[in-house]
């Protein structure tokens, strides 16, 4: 079995979710994002595409980085997930790359035992090491809320 | 005096071409050699280098005049003593008294310009002693005149001691060198005032140029520094234009990217795609590096002009003061140029 992965980078930091997850990519600046009041902090509001209302979740508020600004590189990266389509802002989307098992390597217990564990094990590829995330558990929480907050 | 125009290649007064007449009034010699003759009881004439007479003779004896002068023979004998005489005069540069070939006591006082025979006097036409008339005989029969005529007229001559004769000689020969002398520096005055007058009008007329020049080169600076500032205008269009192909590259590389996905979820039929998909990105980034480059030359173009506009100005800067100094040289060149004038009145003060 391999894996197909999208390439995209947090303060220089590679991260990587399986392909058939993501849904497309934007160009973060082409979108007006409208926030929403009582709503999770990592929850950074929606978009409108294409007709359809997208939320947008902020990868930095839940990975506790520092804040920064939508800048010309940022994208947004629309995964099927949770039943709907949500989109994570992150600083540039860089490479699309194909991972074989045994370039994939589980996370033990240690370092995310618990149930929302949302990383599914470090990708290496050649040098680099990228923290593969699980598109459906990385914001199940949030998107639990959230659809709480949008139906009542 | 006539105005003298003999000029050398470079303008300045030939000397070797200056005549008696251009420095002595004949007129006022005339009248000065007609009242000295009188005055003095010497006959005179006054001669150029040649041996022609420049004035009409004045006070001439009878004995001259109707004798020695009437035949052929008697004239050419005077004409070749006035010529020795003259000679001898120029050969010491002072007067010289001699006996002239009619045996009568004559002086030669040369006029002398710088060390050059211009002219002489001639005169005397006197005797020392009593004549002696058996001379006078041998003589009438050389020439071809009357004997008893020659003899009678020989009395009339006046007799003089030779310091008179010598005195009147030098008299003369003071007043013309004199005269003659302060009217060539006078010319001379007058031809270097000319040449400066020539050379301050070369110099204004070079300055006016200079100044027309100077300007012209001030309006092609301006416009060479407001074209400059042109081309930072238009670098600065290429530098939009550059936002917009990186601009179209990066939409290009999403397009990839998404292209790239499509590919992966459609699984083995997407393969063929994902390469695709991926010489797009390269393309792609290839632009955006290119975009890259192009920046950093329209960069440098611009480094470029700015320090072009620097030196731009500093070189209007360097005109200006140099139309500045050209003024102040032009006004320079005015004020002695009056001073000129003022030496030209002197020089041509008579």
């Amino acid at each position: 079995m391999s894996i197909q992965l999208v390439i995209f980078e947090l303060d220089n930091k590679e991260y990587g979710i399986d392909v058939t997850a993501v849904n497309g990519i934007l160009r973060a600046r082409k979108f007006k994002i409208q926030a929403l009041p009582g709503t999770d902090s990592s929850i950074e509001g929606m978009i409108n595409l294409r007709g359809n209302v997208n939320y947008i979740f902020n990868l930095r508020t839940k990975f506790e980085l520092t804040e920064k600004e939508i800048s010309d590189e940022s994208k947004f990266i629309m995964l099927n997930a949770n039943n709907s389509t949500i989109g994570c802002i992150v600083d540039e989307v860089t490479d699309i790359v194909k991972l074989n098992d045994d370039q994939v390597q589980s996370t033990p217990n240690f370092i995310c035992g618990g149930v929302d564990n949302y990383i599914i094990g470090i990708g290496k590829f050649e040098d680099r090491m990228i923290i593969i995330l699980d598109p459906e558990k990385i914001f199940s929480a949030e998107v639990a809320t959230l659809q709480g907050a949008v139906s009542n | 005096m006539s105005q003298y125009q003999g000029k050398n290649m470079d303008g300045s007064l030939d000397l070797s071409t200056v005549k008696l007449k251009d420095v002595i009034d004949i007129n006022f010699l005339q009248q000065f050699q007609d009242d000295f003759a009188k005055g003095v009881g010497l006959a005179s004439v006054t001669v150029d280098p040649d041996g022609t007479p420049i004035t009409n003779p004045s006070s001439y004896t009878r004995f001259c005049m109707d004798f020695t002068h009437s035949t052929e023979c008697g004239d050419k004998r005077c004409a070749e003593s006035h010529r020795k005489g003259g000679e001898e005069a120029a050969r010491t540069g002072k007067p010289v008294i001699y006996e002239c070939h009619a045996g009568l006591i004559d002086f030669a006082a040369p006029i002398m310009l710088e060390g050059r025979q211009i002219g002489t006097i001639l005169g005397g036409q006197v005797l020392t002693d009593v004549p002696n008339d058996t001379k006078y005989r041998k003589i009438a029969n050389e020439i071809g005149v009357d004997e008893e005529g020659y003899v009678e007229a020989v009395q009339e001559i006046r007799t003089l001691s030779r310091e008179s004769i010598e005195a009147a000689a030098n008299v003369l020969f003071i007043v013309a060198n004199n005269m003659s002398n302060s009217a060539y520096q006078q010319m001379k005055l007058r031809s270097v005032a000319d040449t400066l007058s020539d050379g301050l009008a070369q110099i204004s007329a070079t300055m006016e140029e200079l100044a027309a020049s100077a300007s012209v080169v001030s309006e092609n600076q301006g416009n060479l520094n407001s074209e400059i500032k042109n081309v930072n205008i238009v670098t600065g269009k290429i530098d939009a234009v550059m936002d917009f192909i990186k601009d179209i590259a990066d939409e290009t590389r999403l397009l990839g990217l998404n292209a790239a996905i499509e590919a992966a979820r459609a699984g083995e039929a997407g393969l063929g795609f994902g390469v695709v998909a991926q010489e797009i990105r390269k393309l792609s980034a290839d632009s955006k590096e290119t975009v890259g480059k192009i920046k950093d030359l329209t960069t440098s173009i611009k480094e470029s002009v700015d320090k072009t506009v620097t030196m731009g100005n500093e070189t209007t800067n360097t005109i200006e003061q140099q139309a500045a100094a050209i003024e102040q040289v032009t006004a320079s060149v005015m004020e002695i140029a009056s001073l000129t004038e003022q030496l030209n009145q002197l020089a041509n003060t008579k």
